[in-house]
């Protein structure tokens, strides 16, 4: 056996990068077991072993920059949220991919992913001056000093042709529902969470900081976000950088307003209805129960429960920048999604997340079960039955 | 009541089980009139539903007589079963206690015939078992229990079934009238000792403990070794009653985790190493699997560690023990770890997995009706506010039963203490 070498250097570098609770792991292996890459096979599934990448970074040594390993975890949550020692898992993951991402060694395949972020503010290579085009033939109010509700619109449904639709569909559900909200447009930014937890932090805080300039002088003082992960890094990282809003999901604000009866749904459809919990919105938010209330309001034929949900639900894989890898057919999270979906009668998968959405989209064609099972956003239902 | 003798010097224990009876039995051995105040229809607690104590691998039953023995042959411990403490109020030397005797439609006249039991046809699950068996409507809680004497269960009072029963009792020992009362005690000190419960395993929702009928916990492990038990001692699956050949056990389910109970209970790695000789003695030809953290055999309990460590036929595997899965045709179920000392991910197939679950103090739920100090997971802290209130065994800390009874007599001295120091 070759020797290893540890470097205690590298390891308070890890730390100072946001791995604080990297030392706390005390090797138990829970992570390992409950990690959705388990569940199938393939040379990711072989070589990522979270509590190994973790161990590596607790003694410095080398070995977790291989991209199989680095970049392999979705940072769904599901070890972080049963870790028995509380470890920040993904804040680990996040800061041993900056140690590496920092020095500028991002994998080639990111490059223009990050390259966007900086010079159009999305990911997507969507120029800045298209990020309103979803709103055409809508209405979409502009936000302004006596709008309630800034609608923070997730950059992917802004851009992606299949995406608008879910953007769109929110602004007809907000609307019908008489909620006041407003857009403010091609000035806003990509929320970052993606490209922090690539480990791209620079980028990050550039990102952040031009959107908290931007919504404290527009006067924002409540958000509703399209994406769960707009969601979560607005509460759950901008507060420390100066953005302090009241900032709850589309879901959630649309649930209330059934409550409340100022927004009616007609029950349409026979079909039978599943629903895949976002991590970022479930785990992550602790949001179960709004899109579930929503999709009992508007659906006939009944909803299923998918084997894996609420708290352990199944990744889609989207998370942690993954939406960017490319991983062959047969070790796609989403194929799992979809074949419970079946198995359990389901004829619709929905879900409240514009990256959940893509997933299952790839992994329902990739099976070839387009026929079978159809994936939509949780809004489009919605929107369809007002 | 509270006039029969000296109320100022006399000690309240709440709580039958080892640790109550052991600071009652020590206090009144002393010399001082002790009442213990039980919640169940029997004393003996946890203890007397298990089948070995750890190590010596002997029954409970044994220590258990000769306490019921003990407080028979003296005058100056009184009892009450189905009671429970709803009021503290004053100070050590002078304490008024409110006591709730719920109604067992059954008086002292019982004679444990059984001849009630033959009458009713209304089954229950029967608590004991904890639910694995049913019993009938009426009912001796158990086969040694003490007092001997039957119970009615509630759900039955009112129908023309609790007549029949009544009707059948030879020596006019039902009582259907029996209501709920409640009386106050004089005392001086009081011991609380009202024990453990176990974690609920179905809360750590990936080992599937409730969904999975072949995922158990170590309290039921109890009973099914136990020849008294829903099995007659038979360890099997519950899916099929099929004897087991492979078993593993699951350390750490829902202690030192902070998610659920973020301290180590103490006594589940002995545990499951005694119920592995449980499985190995039934069937020598099994095999055992000990999924851990670390083994956590304190002082003398090395030896017991060692000893079942040197037998072939149980594996021990550190790493805990991630998701468990059923084959729902089988019954099999897998358990999913990384060996640390590999790096290797296992998955292996058994026929019974085994939750080594913690200890959850009664305390974490069950309030003590006086001003008194808890820590953040409700256990009692050593010192309380008032001298005359002192807490005794699994109320303080997780113990095994002979600390729990070291810790009971030193309440038993401390409770004398604190009336004598008005």
């Amino acid at each position: 056996m070759e020797p290893k070498y540890v470097s205690l250097e590298m390891r308070d570098y890890i730390v100072s990068m946001g791995a604080e609770t990297v030392n706390w792991c005390m090797q138990c292996g829970l992570c390992t077991n409950l990690c959705p890459w388990r569940l199938v096979p393939g040379e990711t599934s072989e070589k990522f072993n979270i509590r190994h990448m973790q161990r590596l970074g607790q003694m410095g040594m080398e070995g977790f920059e291989d991209e199989h390993i680095l970049f392999a975890c979705t940072t769904c949550s599901m070890c972080q949220s049963n870790c028995p020692r509380g470890v920040k898992i993904v804040d680990n993951v996040r800061a041993m991919r900056a140690s590496i991402v920092g020095a500028g060694m991002a994998p080639a395949n990111l490059r223009p992913i990050l390259g966007s972020a900086h010079a159009n503010g999305n990911p997507w290579s969507g120029p800045r001056e298209k990020r309103t085009a979803w709103q055409q033939g809508l209405e979409v109010p502009t936000f302004g000093p006596d709008t309630e509700y800034f609608l923070f619109v997730c950059c992917h449904s802004c851009y992606d042709p299949r995406s608008t639709k879910v953007a769109q569909s929110i602004v007809k559900l907000l609307k019908a529902a008489g909620i006041s909200f407003g857009v403010i447009g091609n000035e806003e930014s990509c929320c970052g969470e993606s490209m922090r937890k690539l480990g791209d932090e620079e980028l990050f805080q550039k990102l952040a900081q031009s959107n908290i300039e931007l919504f404290n002088a527009k006067g924002v003082k409540k958000i509703i976000t399209t994406s769960p992960h707009c969601l979560w890094t607005f509460t759950q990282e901008y507060p420390e950088l100066g953005g302090r809003w009241e900032v709850i999901h589309y879901t959630q604000v649309l649930a209330q307003c059934v409550q409340d009866g100022r927004l009616k749904l007609s029950k349409d459809g026979s079909k039978k209805v599943a629903f895949h919990d976002p991590c970022y919105l479930g785990r992550h938010s602790g949001v179960f129960d709004a899109p579930r209330q929503l999709l009992e309001n508007a659906v006939d034929g009944g909803t299923v429960e998918l084997s894996r949900s609420r708290e352990l639900s199944l990744c889609c894989a989207g998370g942690g920048g993954r939406i960017w890898a490319e991983v062959p057919m047969g070790e796609r999270f989403g194929e799992l999604r979809v074949t419970d979906a079946i198995d359990k009668g389901a004829k619709v998968l929905a879900t409240a997340c514009p990256y959940c959405m893509n997933m299952l989209i790839d992994a329902c064609n990739s099976l070839g079960k387009q026929e079978q099972l159809e994936i939509a956003e949780l809004s489009e239902l919605l929107a369809a039955n007002l | 009541m509270s006039d029969v003798t000296n109320g100022h010097r006399s000690i309240l224990v709440v709580g039958g089980g080892m640790s109550g009876l052991s600071a009652a039995l020590e206090a009144a051995e002393a010399g001082l009139p002790v009442y213990i105040v039980e919640k169940e229809p029997y004393l003996g607690g946890r203890v007397a539903r298990m089948n070995k104590y750890f190590p010596k691998l002997c029954p409970p039953s044994c220590g258990l007589e000769i306490n019921f023995r003990r407080i028979k042959n003296n005058p100056l411990v009184r009892f009450f079963t189905m009671a429970e403490v709803t009021k503290i109020s004053g100070v050590p030397g002078d304490f008024d206690v409110t006591v709730k005797l719920a109604p067992r439609y059954v008086n002292e006249k019982c004679t444990g015939c059984g001849v009630c039991a033959e009458a009713a046809e209304t089954e229950i699950s029967n608590p004991f078992d904890y639910g694995l068996s049913k019993v009938k409507a009426a009912y001796l809680p158990h086969e040694f229990a003490f007092p001997m004497r039957y119970v009615l269960a509630p759900q039955v009072i009112g129908t023309a079934e609790a007549e029949k029963i009544r009707a059948a009792c030879p020596y006019g020992a039902v009582d259907l009238d029996m209501q709920e009362k409640t009386f106050d005690l004089k005392v001086g000190a009081v011991v609380w000792a009202t024990g453990w419960k176990p974690y609920d395993a179905s809360k750590i929702a990936y080992y599937g403990a409730g969904r999975f009928q072949n995922v158990i916990s170590n309290v039921v492990m109890e009973r099914l070794a136990s020849f008294n038990g829903p099995t007659q001692g038979r360890i099997v699956r519950p899916s099929d009653g099929a004897a087991v050949q492979k078993v593993a056990f699951v350390q750490c389910a829902g202690s030192r985790d902070e998610n659920h109970l973020p301290y180590c209970s103490g006594i589940c790695c002995l545990a499951s190493l005694k119920q592995a000789t449980y499985v190995l003695d039934q069937n020598p030809e099994a095999s055992v699997t000990i999924f851990y953290i670390d083994i956590r055999a304190l002082g003398k309990y090395e030896d017991f560690y060692a000893k079942v460590q040197k037998d072939a036929r149980v594996r021990f595997v550190k790493g805990k023990a991630g998701e468990i899965s059923e084959n729902a045709e089988t019954g099999q179920v897998t358990v999913q770890v990384e060996d640390q000392e590999t790096g290797s991910i296992l998955r292996e197939g058994f026929d019974l997995v085994v939750l080594a679950t913690g200890m959850v103090p009664s305390t974490a739920d069950d309030k003590v009706p006086a001003e008194v100090t808890y820590d953040e997971n409700g256990f009692l802290l050593p010192a309380q506010p008032s001298a005359g209130i002192v807490p005794a065994g699994c109320v303080k800390r997780p113990v095994d039963v002979a600390s729990s009874v070291q810790d009971a007599t030193a309440a038993a001295l401390k409770a004398i203490q604190a009336m004598v120091r008005r």
